[in-house]
């Protein structure tokens, strides 16, 4: 055989081979259906699925210890000469922190502001799930639920200025939400899972249950960081139950996505906005930033257990490994101030509410698990990260979070009725409750639109 | 040929030429670069004592009330997931025993008393008093005494080298030299001050060692070492190729694009790059590097924030102790990755990885040990490119089959230009630690080689 007529055999070969995988990247497969697993401890048969009350009450013993441990604290390595949050958490800064969470910060005032909603635990699927459910004032409008969930570092806390938000009218809306705030199994005062396993499509099947517990068949959806991938595995799993999706954490992560970027390097404008080019090239200067500021997830993916101690027995220690993602993930221009932006845009006492609800329940370690759950090949295997969200959806992008090309979402979002851009970062609801509660409820009336236009019965 | 032919071909041969050059930049070797003889320390240059201090550990009371006190406060460890051993990190079941160990059974005084018994010192280089300790033969009977730089890495320190030292500084029978060992603490670890401005990488650490030895009154010597010790003397050998009679290192690897193309081709034909009993070491790539990914969390996080991990590994013992601990079952044996117990007891004692967890804790160095990933993988060390440089002294590699990497001796030449000794042994990434005995045999035979060599260089 000739060379030429090789070459061809091989360019044929090539061309057939990236045509099936093509057509492999195109097609999505179906949602798979998961095995409801028990999670805890003790006998199925005997699960107490009762609602109880539930209150924030920390034993004296708890702040003792923590006071202890915090005027103990050993003393901290001083910043390298002209370094601020370049290296991780500014020490200078940590210390201004420890001294107002020993010297101002007050525990019990706190654990009002903690109890001002009404919270519950139930079981599911044998862990004691957690949550927050305020219901509006009386009112004639509609009242649609909506159930919101928290990522890492965050917590529940982070909704407590959007709550009261959500559930109070608008002049313009007519609709007003009823919220359950829940936390992740293994965070705050969900029980964590005793066996291995518990993915974010596992945690999708926990929060349907709970919303089912709760009297609710068909219910709205908004999560970032975490919650926003566990939600949007309920979305894929379970379409039948969600009216709509808002997500302040929209990604796409399918093959073809990943050609789209890198032929998008020649020509940037085919799936970005013009306006938001900078924010995804140069690719290889988005491929740096994501590398830099991702070492704690390779960690907690590979080796939670291992970094769970220390982070569970020194407070201190807790405090700087949560906050440094507060600087950078709010804005990563922070990276280069000594007080990590921190003071601009949040209060010492609100943070340290979320860094004291993985104190005292002792749920770090447990948190950080769900990284390992999620990376790894029994749940990415699944795919449910691919497939798209068939479902009414809405994509809140905030400006120093991590951002999704326009032409990219429709991938995974192909019903994406809203897509709003804001100032803000990472912890939207936390930094800019009002612009997000905003965008909650224009998201919303869309959904209900077009769920109305569905002849859909709420 | 039409003229649209003309101008399509001249265009491809443009682009051709063009790329030709970009791969053959790729390739190219960069120059030596020149290092600044930087000033690492808080003092001032005219204040600073160049005095060589004798220097013995010395640990107040408080500081051992302290720990026990927080040991006893240790607050509890959340049970391993159900059939799990150490496969999500550290067990805690397993730490619960070795936290037990140290507060009820292990004896602070009598391990001051241990790892005092070889003389210590300390000495101001660049700035940074920089601990060592310095043992000569006692009677070398004759032979020739050769000075030996031995450096360990993370999460090492001098302790993995406390049963190592005695064997290079006895004389052997049948060879006619014998070492005089300076093992001295990394910049930021254990007793060695650690560097208060930014940039102290690898390369960097092998001037401040070169320096040392030169302050020490050795012009020439041969260095050894594994882990960050393996990089930093493979610097020396590369930046200072005058003074090193000879390189031996037992973590030699070599991460070009040539050689990982190399590894690519080869992977069609493995036996052609390493003897069948070693193809398991490399090959398949795919499964390798997903084991590298899966152990290397650690370095990506200290690379990138090791100010923030460091301020609650300095403030736990017990967090610090399976932050380190962990590394010593899954490098000196990834099966021991399915075993309850870590397998630790099967090469090791309690005591002397608590020995070693001890000097970070006593010396607050946890956080600046870490910082040694950011600084060697920061941009600036980046773009020097010293790894591409070529090592022509004489080298040695030890290969260890349970260390991170394996790297067979035909790609190593790539870079280690001079390797006049080459072994396998089935042992872990802390050499030193685990097998003293194997490891000091090879050094001695060795750096025998390199004395041959720098002989016939001389009568050449």
């Amino acid at each position: 055989m000739g060379a030429l007529q090789k070459l061809f055999i091989i360019f044929a070969v090539l061309a057939i081979f990236v045509g099936y995988r093509l057509n492999n990247l195109l097609q999505p497969s179906p949602p798979p259906k998961l095995e409801e697993k028990w999670w805890g401890r003790g006998d199925p048969a005997g699960e107490d699925k009762s609602i109880r009350t539930f209150k924030v009450h920390v034993a004296d013993e708890v702040l003792k210890d923590l006071k202890y441990r915090l005027s103990h604290a050993r003393p901290f390595t001083p910043p390298l000469e002209g370094i601020q949050q370049q290296y991780g958490m500014n020490t200078n800064l940590l210390k201004e922190i420890v001294d107002f969470w020993t010297t101002k910060y007050n525990w019990r005032e706190r654990e009002k502001l903690f109890n001002q909603y009404p919270q519950y635990l139930t079981s599911i699927q044998g862990l004691d799930i957690h949550y927050i459910h305020v219901k509006p004032k009386a009112t004639n409008l509609k009242v649609v639920p909506l159930l919101m969930l928290h990522g890492w570092p965050g917590s529940v806390r982070e909704f407590f200025d959007v709550i009261p938000l959500l559930t109070t009218p608008q002049t313009d809306k007519n609709f007003v939400f009823e919220v359950i705030v829940a936390a992740i199994p293994g965070y705050g005062f969900s029980q964590p899972a005793v066996r291995p396993g518990l993915s974010p499509a596992h945690a999708a099947m926990i929060f349907k249950n709970l919303m089912k517990r709760l009297g609710f068949d068909r219910f709205y959806i908004q999560g970032g960081d975490f919650g926003a991938i566990i939600l949007q595995n309920l979305a894929v799993l379970y379409p039948e139950v969600v009216l709509g999706f808002h997500s302040n954490m929209c990604t796409v992560h399918t093959p073809l996505s990943y050609l789209k970027t890198m032929v998008g390097a020649v020509w940037p404008t085919l799936f970005t906005k013009a306006e938001h080019v900078e924010r995804v090239y140069p690719l290889w200067e988005s491929f740096v930033h994501r590398l830099r500021e991702t070492g704690y997830l390779h960690l907690q993916a590979t080796k939670p257990d291992t970094l769970g101690v220390a982070l569970n027995d020194s407070p201190v220690g807790l405090a700087a490994y949560i906050l440094e993602k507060f600087t950078t993930g709010t804005n990563i221009s922070h990276q280069s101030r000594e007080d990590g932006g921190l003071k601009q845009y949040y209060d010492y006492a609100d943070l340290l509410d979320n860094v004291m609800l993985y104190w005292i329940t002792g749920s770090m370690p447990t948190a950080v698990r769900l990284y390992s759950e999620t990376f790894n090949k029994n749940f990415m295997s699944l795919g449910t990260g691919r497939m798209p969200v068939q479902v009414p959806s809405a994509c809140a992008r905030f400006r120093n979070d991590f951002y999704t090309s326009d032409g990219l979402l429709k991938e995974i979002f192909p019903n994406l009725l809203h897509l709003s851009d804001h100032e803000g970062g990472h912890f939207a609801a936390f930094q800019v409750p009002d612009v997000f509660s905003r965008d909650v409820f224009v998201a919303i009336e869309k959904f209900e639109n077009f769920n109305s236009n569905l002849g859909a019965k709420t | 040929m039409s003229y649209a032919c003309l101008i399509v071909t001249a265009i491809v041969v443009i682009i051709l030429l063009k790329l030709v050059n970009k791969i053959r930049n790729l390739f190219k070797i960069p120059a030596v670069p020149y290092l600044e003889e930087t000033w690492w320390g808080p003092r001032d240059k005219s204040e600073e004592d160049d005095s060589i201090k004798p220097f013995t550990i010395n640990i107040s009371d408080e500081v051992i009330e302290d720990l026990q006190h927080r040991l006893k406060k240790a607050r509890p460890f959340i049970p391993p997931l159900e059939g799990i051993q150490q496969q999500y990190g550290l067990n805690t079941n397993l730490l619960n025993k070795i936290v037990e160990f140290w507060r009820t059974e292990y004896n602070w005084k009598e391990r001051e008393t241990f790892l005092n018994k070889f003389p210590q010192f300390v000495v101001s280089v660049q700035g940074l008093r920089l601990h060592y300790i310095h043992v000569k033969p006692e009677n070398p009977e004759g032979r020739k005494v050769l000075p030996l730089l031995l450096l360990h890495g993370w999460p090492g320190s001098v302790r993995e080298f406390y049963d190592i030292i005695p064997m290079l500084t006895t004389p052997r029978p049948g060879c006619n030299f014998v070492f005089e060992v300076i093992a001295p603490s990394l910049p930021g670890y254990g007793f060695s001050e650690a560097a208060v401005r930014p940039g102290l990488g690898a390369i960097q650490a092998a001037l401040l060692f070169k320096n040392l030895m030169i302050k020490l009154g050795f012009p020439k010597f041969y260095i050894q070492g594994g882990d960050w010790g393996a990089i930093i003397i493979h610097h020396m050998g590369t930046l200072f190729p005058e003074q090193i009679l000879g390189l031996h290192s037992n973590m030699c690897s070599v991460n070009s694009l040539k050689s990982n193309i190399k590894l690519f081709f080869y992977s069609f034909w493995p036996t052609l790059l390493v003897s069948p009993e070693h193809v398991h070491k490399i090959y398949p790539r795919l499964a390798k590097l997903a084991n590298l990914v899966l152990e290397t969390g650690y370095m990506h996080l200290q690379a990138t924030k090791p100010d923030t991990v460091g301020v609650a590994l300095n403030d736990s013992p017990v967090g610090l102790a399976a932050y380190i601990i962990e590394k010593f079952i899954t490098w000196t044996n990834p099966a021991w990755k399915e075993l309850e117990d870590g397998g630790l007891t099967k090469k090791y004692t309690y005591t002397a990885l608590l020995d070693n967890v001890m000097i970070y804790w006593i010396t607050n160095s946890i956080t600046t040990s870490m910082r040694l990933y950011a600084e060697t993988m920061s941009a600036a060390n980046r773009t020097l490119q010293v790894d591409s440089i070529p090592v022509t002294v004489p080298t040695a590699a030890a290969r260890f089959t349970y260390d991170l990497t394996y790297s067979p001796t035909v790609l190593l030449k790539e870079k280690f230009q001079n390797i006049v000794h080459a072994s396998d042994y089935d042992a872990g990434h802390f050499a030193a630690f685990e097998e003293p005995k194997i490891l000091s045999d090879d050094i001695f035979t060795a750096v025998e080689k390199m004395e041959l060599f720098h002989k016939n260089q001389h009568s050449s």
